[in-house]
């Protein structure tokens, strides 16, 4: 018994994870509820896949290809019951904010919900979660140019939607 | 431009390596459009940031903070079938692994901390009885005495009290030990039988709030308690009755 199992390490570094992974699920489902729903399916899958997981990797990474891949599969299972997305819920994650500080952030949260899943992704990963390209594409399981052209284009759309506003100077 | 976007939001990414990095920075003093692109990349991403910087500020709904804090497929050691499973199996600790983790498996590992403490001359805190499972030694004394909340000076702890539906005062408790483990103990028949016992998250700190709680233990509380849990005064008042049921002392 005293050697921790690979499930007790995992999750043990779980509980400070679940911060960070509430907001990636959030960025990339756009809706409270579909998001912490993520995250349990996640931390369940994870849980129970715990000797996939090699103790010299990262974790977070690990989860979010997990929670990547378990929101891929419920999207094409929402498309083949033909349901209607949940209706985007920006603004739940602006927190203690000035009013303008608010309003851009619920400008950005809506700009972000416009953009194509694999491009919210990238974003995601390496705008939010501050993942390397390399950390990135591996998490996506894309080739690098592959992540680096969706954050490329990503980041042009979220530009154009939000006009030069961030512009400094 | 002599560098494409993309170049220069890995620039602004930090994802070039030195001599990328230094031809970029040469051009930026030369070629103010080249500064702006990267500028503009460098707000962008602050904006991105900053608007999501809200959700790691919000507390983290207690079902998903209870999963990371206990096994998911909760080895809930159900007392009453764990005696018939004992005689089945002796899994060697190693296979320990959560898909196999049942009431099964649980109780096996139960029986094998037990052994552990026996044989490190630990008087075990539970003992199996024909009444099922019974608090001993410390946890007894702790379950019998210390208030809830208190730190006490051994390895269980009181989490709070309450009354169950059919009247016996209960306690939740912690017993921290290599393999930590909570549970529910009810009073009866002048003994604490242990209703629930779960793996518990390890302990983190000098006070283990009640909020680390395996959900099995919580959901064991849920379908029992009868009203609130006690505040500190009525807490004090079952104790010095000693836990017997109001109008069934004399018997």
């Amino acid at each position: 018994m005293s050697t921790p199992t690979p499930v007790d390490e995992v999750r043990a570094q779980l509980g400070e994870l679940l911060p960070r992974l509430r907001r990636f699920a959030r960025v990339i489902t756009r809706n409270v509820q579909d998001a912490d729903d993520l995250v349990q399916a996640a931390v369940e899958k994870a849980l129970s896949r715990a000797a996939q997981w090699r103790p010299d990797s990262r974790l977070d990474n690990w989860m979010f290809g997990i929670m990547k891949n378990a929101w891929i599969d419920e999207i094409r299972a929402r498309r083949r019951r033909e349901r209607v997305h949940a209706p985007e819920e920006a603004g739940s994650a602006v927190g203690d904010a000035s009013a303008e500080a608010r309003d851009i952030a619920l400008s950005v949260q809506a700009a972000m919900a416009r953009l194509p899943e694999e491009q919210r992704l990238a974003v995601a990963l390496v705008l939010i979660e501050g993942l390397s390209y390399k950390e990135a594409a591996e998490t996506l399981g894309i080739p690098i140019g592959t992540l680096t052209s969706r954050l490329a284009r990503g980041r042009q759309a979220l530009q154009a939607l939000l006009g030069g506003t961030g512009e400094a100077g | 431009m002599k560098f494409s976007d993309e170049m220069l939001m890995a620039y602004a990414d930090g994802e070039l390596d030195l001599v990328a990095r230094a031809e970029i920075e040469e051009a930026m003093a030369e070629d103010p459009e080249i500064a702006r692109v990267v500028e503009r990349h460098r707000a962008l991403a602050a904006r991105v940031q900053s608007a999501y910087r809200g959700v790691l500020e919000e507390p983290v709904p207690a079902k998903l903070a209870s999963l990371a804090a206990e096994p998911v497929t909760a080895p809930v050691i159900d007392l009453a079938s764990r005696r018939a499973a004992r005689a089945e199996t002796r899994a060697p600790a190693s296979r320990w692994r959560l898909p196999q983790w049942s009431a099964l498996a649980a109780s096996v590992a139960l029986g094998a901390m037990v052994g552990a403490l026996l044989m490190r001359g630990e008087s075990p805190p539970y003992e199996e009885t024909a009444a099922g499972l019974v608090a001993r030694g410390e946890l007894d004394a702790a379950l019998t005495r210390q208030l809830a909340g208190s730190l006490g000076t051994g390895k269980s702890r009181v989490g709070f009290s309450f009354r169950h539906h059919d009247g016996a005062y209960c306690r939740t408790f912690h017993l921290q030990q290599e393999a930590p483990l909570a549970g529910l103990a009810c009073r009866r028949d002048d003994q604490w039988k242990l209703e629930v016992l779960a793996a518990a998250a390890p302990h983190q700190g000098e006070l283990q709030p009640a909020a680390a709680m395996p959900m099995a233990v919580l959901q064991a509380v849920d379908a029992a308690i009868e009203g609130e849990p006690f505040d500190a005064a009525a807490e004090i008042a079952a104790r010095d009755a000693g836990w017997q049921q109001p109008g069934n002392v004399a018997e």
